[in-house]
């Protein structure tokens, strides 16, 4: 018989953690007010700066004044043919756990895009029609140029038995030293295939996670997740510019997650770099008027350019930030049910237990008595 | 009257100012500019300034921090990295503000070479503008 005095300590443990949960619930529902007063105030800025980018880059496609970050993918895949560039991805995650599945989608995500050989179908498209997963295309027509990974058959088998690095590490251990998992990654992707990837992450778990799974994390940002500040987003920003510049890099993707609404926050993946999408190729066709520049073409891209790319990822972070919380208070208020949930059939337990134990004294009562009769 | 719809947003603060007005003078990184509806197509730089505001025979005016104007024939939008209008700047602050960036202009023009003179500078336009636009006399 199970013993009273267990079932009262098991009831006050979960009592107590319900009392946790609730808490953690109620703070990330005040901060995720915060964070979603500061995304919608950051939305129309973003759309803006997004417009005005289309406009000026559709109208200026086809001229005759060149910028670096204006080249059409033909002349960039030209030029990568001879390039040893890597190709770069911001990951933004987040700091803590305890936010249901949040910072695994967003890495299920980044593998996905991270990996992608080629064969995924993926094609998805944002919801105003964008076609932002430039990578996929950009991978498809490099990989034709100049193959990133060349992997022997027996790995070919392997990647795809385990569906990639990230289920590969995750076998033998993954959460164990990172040097074991490092030359575990480099055995099921071939070592130039990881050289030739390098990882921004935002977040203590996204660093952890990809450290662990031996990339090449070159910066990492922990603290700023659920606040995230302009000027990460422009240190990020100008990181990526300069060793875009100096063709280090070849293709930057931004992975985050896109909140939708308090229930639906979705990873989302995005082209930083090359800036010219065919998109902006087709609305060249309908804007032929001249814009005038102040004071000269080239010194106004140079800065503009990079306010957009900066304010892409703020606007990145502000989303995530959002989701992060959101998730959170959506998986602490589940903890919070499922705690008193737990706490009512362990009372009906409780009750059970002790009605047995009286039965049994008044039987042993009754029995008794009539022993002696 | 002609009219042109003018929409400035901000990061933080989202849209600041959308109406349709008359005329607006504002002050780009090469000069000042009359932008008046059916304007042709412009991309420029803004510096931090007072930005003029003609509306109605009436004028306003508004705090701009720095930042880019596109201008199309219907529609000037201005992206500000910050913005105010008069009923929302704190003078107190903008004084104080005026008066540190003063001091440490002041102090770099004496040869402290520990000072950002280009972030003092800066601040000290900012601060200006603010003041500018309150209708406060400058100390």
């Amino acid at each position: 018989m199970a013993n009273l005095q267990h079932i009262r300590r098991r009831i006050k443990s979960v009592k107590n953690i319900q009392k946790i949960t609730n808490a953690m619930d109620m703070i990330a529902r005040s901060r995720f007010n915060a964070a979603r007063e500061a995304l919608l105030s950051n939305l129309p800025y973003v759309a803006k700066t997004k417009e005005i980018m289309r406009r000026v880059v559709g109208q200026m496609r086809g001229r005759e004044y060149e910028h670096p970050f204006l080249k059409t993918r033909d002349e960039l895949i030209a030029e990568q043919k001879e390039a040893d560039g890597k190709f770069l991805f911001i990951v933004i995650a987040s700091d803590k756990g305890l936010a249901g599945s949040f910072s695994s989608n967003v890495f299920k995500e980044a593998h996905d895009t991270i990996e992608y050989d080629g064969t995924g179908e993926n094609n998805s498209m944002d919801d105003d029609g964008d076609d932002e997963n430039f990578h996929k295309k950009n991978f498809d027509a490099l990989n034709a140029v100049k193959p990133i990974a060349t992997r022997t058959q027996k790995q070919q088998r392997q990647v795809s038995a385990t569906g990639g690095i990230a289920r590969a590490t995750a076998h033998q251990g993954g959460g164990g030293n990172s040097g074991a998992n490092l030359q575990v990654a480099r055995e099921y992707n071939d070592a130039a295939y990881i050289d030739g990837i390098e990882i921004i992450t935002v977040g203590r778990k996204a660093t952890l996670h990809f450290q662990q799974r031996g990339y090449n994390v070159i910066k990492s940002y922990h603290g700023i997740s659920e606040r995230p500040q302009y000027r990460y987003a422009k240190e990020i920003a100008d990181l990526v510019m300069e060793r875009y510049a100096s063709g280090e890099i070849i293709d930057v993707t931004l992975i985050y997650t896109q909140f939708k609404s308090a229930i639906s926050c979705v990873p989302d993946d995005v082209t930083l770099l090359p800036l010219v999408t065919d998109d902006y190729a087709k609305s060249n066709a309908n804007l032929k008027e001249e814009y005038i520049y102040e004071p000269d073409v080239v010194s106004i891209l140079d800065k503009f350019l990079p306010r957009r790319i900066a304010t892409r990822i703020y606007g990145a972070m502000l989303h995530s930030a959002a989701s992060e919380l959101s998730s959170r208070m959506n998986a602490m208020s589940n903890a919070t049910d499922n705690a008193q949930e737990l706490v009512g059939r362990l009372n009906l337990f409780y009750n059970k237990v002790r009605q047995a134990g009286i039965t049994n004294e008044i039987n042993e009562i009754v029995g008794g008595a009539n022993a002696l009769e | 009257m002609a009219t042109i719809l003018l929409e400035v947003a901000t990061p933080d603060k989202g849209e600041v100012f959308a109406k349709e007005i008359n005329m607006l003078i504002c002050r780009s990184i090469a000069g000042e500019l009359g932008i008046l509806p059916k304007h042709a197509r412009l991309l420029t730089e803004l510096i931090p300034h007072a930005m003029r505001i003609k509306v109605d025979g009436g004028e306003t005016q508004l705090f701009i921090g720095g930042g880019f104007m596109e201008v199309t024939p219907e529609k000037i939008t201005i992206l500000a990295d910050s913005a105010e209008t008069p009923d929302s700047i704190d003078v107190e602050r903008a004084k104080s503000a005026y008066k540190r960036a003063e001091e440490r202009v002041n102090s770099f023009n004496k040869g402290d070479t520990e000072i950002d003179i280009k972030r003092a500078e800066a601040a000290l336009a900012r601060a200006k503008a603010r003041l500018l636009v309150k209708g406060v006399p400058i100390p």
